[in-house]
């Protein structure tokens, strides 16, 4: 159980069980395309919290760019004009800034939902998940294009948000709420085949300062530290993303000192079994 | 070109060693920057606004490159040009999603490639009619005249710098790379164990990254 201070909460995004050590060696066949998705995934969670593996990567991917550029051959002339043909028939994506993001998180893009003031009611849970479902699709189509991003820059945001996307877009991803005992409501989408989860809450009560929210996940095993919430914002918080699921989890949210806490020290103000 | 001295198909001798081995550092003068990447960026942006003939002039930046690396990975000329017009459209479609402060546009292109490539030759049609053009020579191609001096010079830089690694290195990039291999099956082309291979492909790219004098 590692400690943590708010800022890092996307540490919970590096849980993953190989030795740290053995996934930065991952970052030679991660540059030469040569990791097979599942082992590609991990990598990219490790590196999202690892800013010299981002950085190595980086540097890693300009020289296989050199091997690319030495194998040049002029393709026949045709190619150039169906290529261009094809082009002009092809819609382009939006800039970035309109696609995978927070804004893409339908919470964040519906205040409205939270200022009806008190605690989320059945109505407005049906309205996020109809907005996440609608969600799904346009994150699917975003997904496509920013994983062609992602895959050359790992900057931590955009690693996040493509985990947040491959949550979203996984095809066994199952939405869940629950409401919270001092009021407030949490969503999870969850998704056992990504072994991750994405957490957004709104009509959160405000805490002290020096306080923070803390989300756990709760197993036979007992229970490990996922992530740290962001400050709430008008009682809703931006989504989080922990790894690491297991089958047979619950998800478990408290209150801790704003450092984080190696275990709970409250007690649960939300439980669900995953 | 490389495919002369150095095969990605196991079983055969890779043989660029016998002319490296003093490449280090040789090259940092010669222009670590590929020609023509400021411009690049520029019409990448325009493109990303629907931009027709910056795209066109994007195309004929990295079109060889797209080809090349595709042929190489598919090692099948008809296949490879269906890909490489499938690369040259993401570019098109996701022209406004590059960043250049994370990368070299050549390296968003060639990542594009090299995964389309991939996901190709890792589909299991594919790799049939890929055994079957296995048995011919790959198409290594002789550019010939049209070849720019550019496009030679790098060429022979990589190549010198590749010579420079240790073999098992070397046979690890270059089953990957142009092989499309992933690391497990490098580990078992080679009779390596996977922890080794892992490391082989990390060190040997952090040399000839070193070597080819890239800053990123």
């Amino acid at each position: 159980m590692t400690r943590r201070r708010p800022g890092e909460g996307r540490r919970g995004l590096s849980r993953i069980r190989p030795g740290r050590a053995e996934l930065h060696t991952l970052a030679g066949p991660y540059a030469l395309n040569a990791l097979p998705p599942r082992d590609r995934a991990r990598f990219e969670r490790h590196a999202a919290a690892c800013d010299a593996c981002a950085q190595e990567v980086r540097g890693l991917l300009e020289t296989t760019a050199r091997l690319a550029g030495a194998a040049a051959v002029p393709p026949a002339a045709g190619l150039r004009e169906r290529v261009l043909a094809e082009a002009a028939r092809t819609r382009q994506l939006p800039p970035v800034a309109a696609g995978l993001g927070a804004a893409r998180w339908p919470w964040r893009a519906r205040p409205a939902a939270a200022s009806g003031g008190g605690p989320a009611r059945p109505p407005w849970l049906r309205r996020a998940a109809l907005a996440l479902s609608a969600g799904f699709a346009a994150a699917a189509v975003a997904f496509g294009a920013a994983a062609l991003v992602t895959q050359h820059s790992l900057s931590q945001s955009q690693a996040r948000d493509h985990l947040l996307a491959a949550v979203l877009t996984a095809p066994d991803a199952k939405m869940t709420s629950a409401a919270m005992a001092g009021g407030g409501t949490a969503a999870i989408v969850m998704s056992h085949r990504e072994h991750a989860l994405a957490v957004s809450c709104a009509g959160l009560p405000a805490l002290p300062a020096g306080k923070a929210y803390e989300l756990w996940l709760m197993g036979p095993l007992g229970e490990r530290a996922a992530a740290m919430l962001p400050r709430p914002s008008h009682g809703m918080t931006s989504p989080v993303v922990a790894t690491g699921l297991r089958a047979g989890d619950m998800v478990e949210l408290t209150v801790e000192p704003a450092a984080g806490s190696p275990r709970p020290t409250s007690p649960p103000i939300l439980r669900v079994s995953l | 070109m490389l495919g002369v001295e150095m095969t990605d198909r196991p079983g055969r001798r890779l043989r660029a060693g016998h002319q490296g081995g003093r490449a280090a550092d040789g090259d940092r003068a010669a222009g670590g920057s590929v020609p023509g990447g400021a411009d690049l960026v520029a019409l990448l942006n325009r493109v990303g606004r629907g931009d027709e003939d910056a795209f066109s002039a994007v195309y004929e930046q990295v079109a060889p490159t797209v080809f090349g690396l595709v042929q190489r990975v598919l090692r099948d000329p008809a296949q490879a040009e269906e890909v490489a017009q499938e690369v040259m459209l993401d570019v098109w479609r996701a022209a406004s999603r590059f960043e250049p402060d994370r990368g070299s546009p050549q390296a968003w292109v060639a990542t594009i490639a090299h995964r389309r490539a991939v996901d190709r030759v890792r589909s299991a049609q594919a790799a049939t009619r890929r055994d079957d053009q296995a048995a011919a020579q790959a198409p290594e191609g002789h550019d010939g005249v049209a070849e720019a001096v550019e496009a030679k010079l790098e060429r022979e830089r990589v190549r010198r710098c590749l010579g420079a690694l240790t073999e098992l290195q070397r046979e690890s990039i270059v089953l990957a790379y142009y092989g499309g291999h992933t690391y497990r099956e490098v580990a078992g082309l080679l009779g390596i164990a996977l922890g080794t291979t892992k490391t082989r492909m990390r060190d040997g790219l952090i040399r000839l990254r070193d070597c080819l004098g890239v800053t990123a």
